[in-house]
């Protein structure tokens, strides 16, 4: 009896997910999977926001193949599982025929299988590890770096740097690692060495030991990659310990202004990779749309900070969008094959993918631009060897 | 009258991939099986023996990663990795349950939450074993191979449904079978007063680490099956918020009781969907915190067995 | 040497501000029997209110502290009239499953209202920090440590040598008598409960500025909080005290010695030794535990 209340209970609140969403053939409904909630909360929210923009912006101008762009946005609640399913929700109750996510590597590989299952394509927009092009996956369709990319990047600025040993401070996720290893790397081949590698867990607030321990060596560089919120905790932590060393940090997620507000003088000097640069429009590829999106982003209210990461939204949706448009439908298979002819002009630089991974199973990887940025006196400046070139 | 009830139960879940239409809620109710698995074996130990233990995540993940390693790093059969998933955690169970010796209570509670700690701590900064944060993708799909007749990949939903139906089925079985034997006695004759039972010579220690074995093992198995099903393992199986969800599935559907754990675990992993369909993703963790104090609030021995009071009444 | 002693400098001060978060909980989960899952959260919320009296009412930092103290016991107090009496007498596990639905309920909330972004408290003292030979720290971090110090002191005067603290500690030894002798139980409880929520207010105030303020950051502190109580001994308020420093001190040493990714490991560690060597705590007398 009690069994049998128990299903019809689970039961009734099953139906109540299938009520038949009111038929909506009109708009062309693209899926946004990303951290809404949890530790990492605002980044995937200036995500969110970015994508907005671009979907209002795109709106503004007819939409596409004369339909309206519906963003359909999912929490997938930093826990792969739920990116999973919120995947799996997107393509099958709500027939989406493009994604853009899933922000962290490990959220983006859990949702994988499901895109594979059904046949539908994802736009990354985050997602550092390298595995996730390299895996065969023909779906995905990645415009953010993978570490090795960003660290090649790095590579024409070595000796302007002038770095004998470098230490890592990084993040205990694949990202953090994924860095601190591609990063390595490209240091060891140009005849620099490598010190001490250190980890910090996501959530932890004090860094002091492994900074003791940095600091004990004989590094003359720290490379530093975690979110802003752990950046500016190290750089004070750094400061007390009066660990003078030049940092770079990595990632592109270290929203500079944001560290000059919280850190302050203890940010000063330090080098910041970066794939977006609000302060100089001027200085992106295309100066006219970057002028454009900060100001809009401005205009919205939306935290200055967050320029740096909320571009990444959309790049994506105007990707996304892009592939759609080529495809001619919002089909996913037409538009899996379209994204491969999709060449535009980003944010961050040229969009067009090249094939990654085993033969017959591609997936799709852009060449993204990279950025440096000093901050010198509490002001964004450019570094000096970078302006020249 | 219950037979009746329960017939139709059978009846309406054995069918369930034939008129559940959308892929999506069929996955949300193998989600639910798994979970119902799970939640049955923390009830195993929570329910009969009185002990929490709030590192079951541990053993879930565990499990997890032994069949995923065993299959993907060692390409041995998915069945054999499930069989992994079972006598690991089991093992890892008994080392638990002997260390914890005359630890009880809130004591027992905080040794489980270290060991899932360090657990969870080792499957992040073990790389070389585990492949770290990135973790594991592409774990195979079961296979059922019979002699004569073509591999059936348990690829599909609807088989993969089967599956996990069975997985529950047994699991139930298993502690009802449990509960009526002699271990079963012991169990509550503990529960209720240790000091009694032992003297009347139950070895309250000896007990407790079987109970902690075959809970081990169920949520091994449980998480061999989400291995299979979602095909990649990371560390985020190892977070506290599984075992929070376990936790929440047993106490309100109903501790104690073979029913409540498995309508918990339907309720608790219907609900958060239901709320993602129903309100924009800001609203979904505030409702989902809310509807759980609510139920505590006015269910506190949990849902089935109140149901089942409200029941009685004349 | 030097690289040892700035270690062990930077544990003590982090020890310190364990303490103060384990006393709090010490009292609720040692005395009460509540396994307080959303202690962080009170901690969280006494660093927001000291963010909100700042912005809000330009309040000076130090006059923000004991106001958001005060918030922490109100909050402490309505959680336990409202949730906690009504189901008193109900198993533990029920009672901690409504205190996971209040950490979920009140970090959501905090999400919704001050948003994912962390926030910064800016402190009343010069970055620049001080050296001592060869270690240095800032002049915050020594504040910090100073009124942490302070506030275990006061609280553990309370609980010893006033009329309340008797009354406190005559509750949770002996419910019973303790009603006979003319104590009103329902209040004490409600007054523990308060006065442990406003410990961990305290701690996050303190802390505010010296880390960042997001809406997660409790839940680090919940567990560290657990891991006090337990090297300290249920209950037991100065074991508390003691163990954050014992716990803070051990986890410098291991990240900096050992792994800096296992850090979190040496408390899980030193958790599951004590339980099983002397589970009563390191600095209690022996007591039963099952």
């Amino acid at each position: 009896m009690i069994r049998m209340l128990a299903v019809l209970l689970s039961l009734l609140s099953s139906a109540l997910v299938a009520a038949p969403v009111v038929a909506q053939q009109e708009p062309v409904k693209i899926g946004l999977i990303q951290p809404l909630s949890g530790p990492v909360a605002a980044s995937g929210n200036y995500i969110r926001m970015g994508a907005e923009i671009a979907r209002d912006w795109i709106n503004a101008r007819g939409g596409v193949l004369g339909r309206q762009v519906q963003l359909l946005v999912e929490d997938n609640k930093s826990d792969p599982k739920e990116a999973a399913t919120a995947a799996e929700k997107l393509i099958v109750r709500d027939k989406v025929p493009v994604i853009v996510g899933a922000w962290g590597s490990s959220m983006t590989l859990a949702a994988m299988p499901k895109l594979e299952e059904y046949g539908v394509p994802m736009v990354v927009e985050t997602s550092s590890a390298s595995t996730i092009t390299r895996r065969g996956n023909p779906w995905i369709f990645r415009i953010s770096p993978p570490s090795e990319m960003e660290a090649l990047g790095l590579e024409k600025y070595l000796k302007d740097f002038g770095i004998k040993q470098a230490d890592f401070l990084a993040v205990n996720t694949d990202w953090g690692r994924g860095a601190a290893a591609a990063f390595g790397d490209v240091l060891k081949k140009s005849g620099s060495s490598v010190g001490a590698t250190e980890f910090m867990d996501q959530a932890a607030t004090d860094m002091n030991a492994q900074i003791t321990k940095i600091k004990s060596g004989s590094g003359d560089t720290l490379f530093l990659t975690t979110s802003v919120e752990q950046i500016t905790l190290v750089l004070k932590q750094a400061q007390e310990q009066r660990l003078a060393r030049k940092v770079i940090t990595t990632g592109g997620s270290s929203a500079p202004s944001q560290l000059i507000k919280q850190a302050g003088p203890a940010a000063d000097g330090t080098y910041h990779i970066l794939f977006f640069l609000p302060w100089f429009p001027e200085a992106m590829p295309d100066a006219k749309l970057a002028k454009a999106f900060v100001e809009e982003w401005n205009k919205r209210g939306y935290p200055f900070d967050g320029l740096t990461e909320g571009f990444r939204g959309h790049d994506g949706v105007l990707t996304a969008v892009e592939g759609v448009r080529l495809a001619g439908k919002a089909d996913p298979k037409a538009v899996q094959q379209a994204l491969w002819k999709v060449d535009v002009m980003g944010l961050n630089g040229p969009i067009k993918f090249e094939k990654d991974g085993p033969a017959g199973k591609e997936s799709g990887q852009s060449k993204p631009s990279i950025f440096i940025v000093q901050i010198k006196d509490g002001k964004i400046a450019l570094p000096g060897f970078v302006a020249k070139k | 009258m219950r037979w009746l009830g329960l017939g139709a139960l059978l009846a309406v879940t054995a069918t369930a991939p034939f008129w559940v239409w959308n892929p999506y809620h069929l996955h949300t109710l193998i989600m639910a099986g798994i979970f119902a698995v799970l939640a049955l074996s923390l009830n195993l130990l929570l329910g009969y023996t009185g002990q929490l233990s709030l590192g079951h995540a541990a053993f879930f993940g565990i499990g997890a990663y032994a069949t995923a390693l065993l299959t993907v790093k060692l390409e041995w059969s998915p069945w054999l990795g499930l069989l992994a998933a079972v006598a690991l955690p089991a093992a890892a169970g008994f080392v638990i349950g002997r260390l914890a010796l005359k630890l009880r209570g809130a004591y027992f509670v905080l040794l489980t939450i270290s060991f899932a700690g360090v657990i969870s701590l080792i499957s992040v900064n073990w790389t070389e074993l585990t492949n770290g944060p990135p973790g594991l993708p592409g774990v195979p799909a079961l296979e059922v191979a019979l002699p004569g007749l073509p591999a059936l990949s348990l690829r599909s939903k609807a088989a993969y449904y089967y599956l996990v139906l069975t997985a529950v089925g047994l699991a139930d079985l298993l502690c009802l079978g449990l509960m009526r034997s002699r271990v079963g006695r012991a169990l509550v004759a503990l529960r209720e007063n240790e000091t009694l039972a032992e003297s009347v010579g139950i070895d309250g220690t000896h007990y407790l680490v079987l109970a902690a074995v075959i809970s081990a093992g169920m949520a091994g198995f449980a998480g061999g099956l989400y291995a299979h099903y979602t095909r990649y393992v990371s560390p985020e199986v190892f977070l506290f918020s599984y075992t929070v969800t376990m936790v929440i599935m047993v106490v309100a559907g109903g501790k104690g009781t073979l029913a409540g754990p498995i309508a918990g675990a339907v309720i608790f992993t219907v609900l958060p969907e239901a709320l993602r369909a129903v309100t924009s993703w800001q609203w979904q963790m505030l409702a989902y915190g809310a509807f759980l104090i609510a139920v505590l609030y006015f269910m506190p021995r949990g849902i089935v067995p109140t149901l089942r009071d409200l029941g009685r009444r004349p | 040497m030097d690289q040892l002693l700035q270690h062990l400098l930077n544990g003590v001060l982090l020890g310190a501000t364990y303490s103060l978060l384990g006393i709090g909980l010490t009292l609720i989960f040692g005395l009460m029997n509540v396994v307080n899952f959303a202690h962080g959260e009170f901690y969280t919320l006494g660093a927001y209110a000291v963010f909100a009296a700042l912005y809000g009412t330009g309040l000076s930092f130090f006059a923000a502290i004991p106001l958001a103290i005060a918030v922490g016991a109100l909050a402490g107090a309505t959680c336990e009239r409202v949730l906690l009496r009504p189901l008193r007498g109900e198993s533990i596990d029920t009672v901690m499953l409504v205190m996971i639905g209040v950490w979920i309920a009140m970090q959501n909330a905090e999400l919704i209202g001050w948003g994912g972004v962390a926030k910064s408290v800016p402190a009343p003292f010069s970055t620049a920090p001080l050296v001592l030979g060869p270690v240095s720290v800032s002049p915050l971090r020594v504040f910090v440590f100073a009124v942490s110090i302070l506030v275990i002191l006061a609280a553990h005067l309370l609980l010893a040598h006033t009329r309340l603290g008797r009354a406190m500690r005559a509750t949770f030894q002996d419910r019973e008598t303790a009603a006979l002798m003319g104590v009103r139980i329902e209040r004490i409880h409600t007054i523990t409960f308060a006065f442990g929520a406003g410990l961990a207010a305290a701690a996050g105030a303190l802390l505010g500025p010296v880390f960042l303020l997001y809406p997660s950051m409790g839940d680090l502190a919940s567990l560290k909080a657990f891991s006090v109580v337990i090297l300290g001994g249920l209950g037991n308020f100065a074991g508390a005290a003691l163990g954050g420093l014992v716990l803070g001190v051990a986890e410098e040493l291991g990240a900096g010695y050992v792994s800096s990714g296992y850090r979190d490991a040496v408390g899980f560690a030193i958790i599951v030794t004590v339980l099983l060597l002397r589970p009563s705590g390191l600095f209690a007398r022996a007591e039963r535990v099952g």
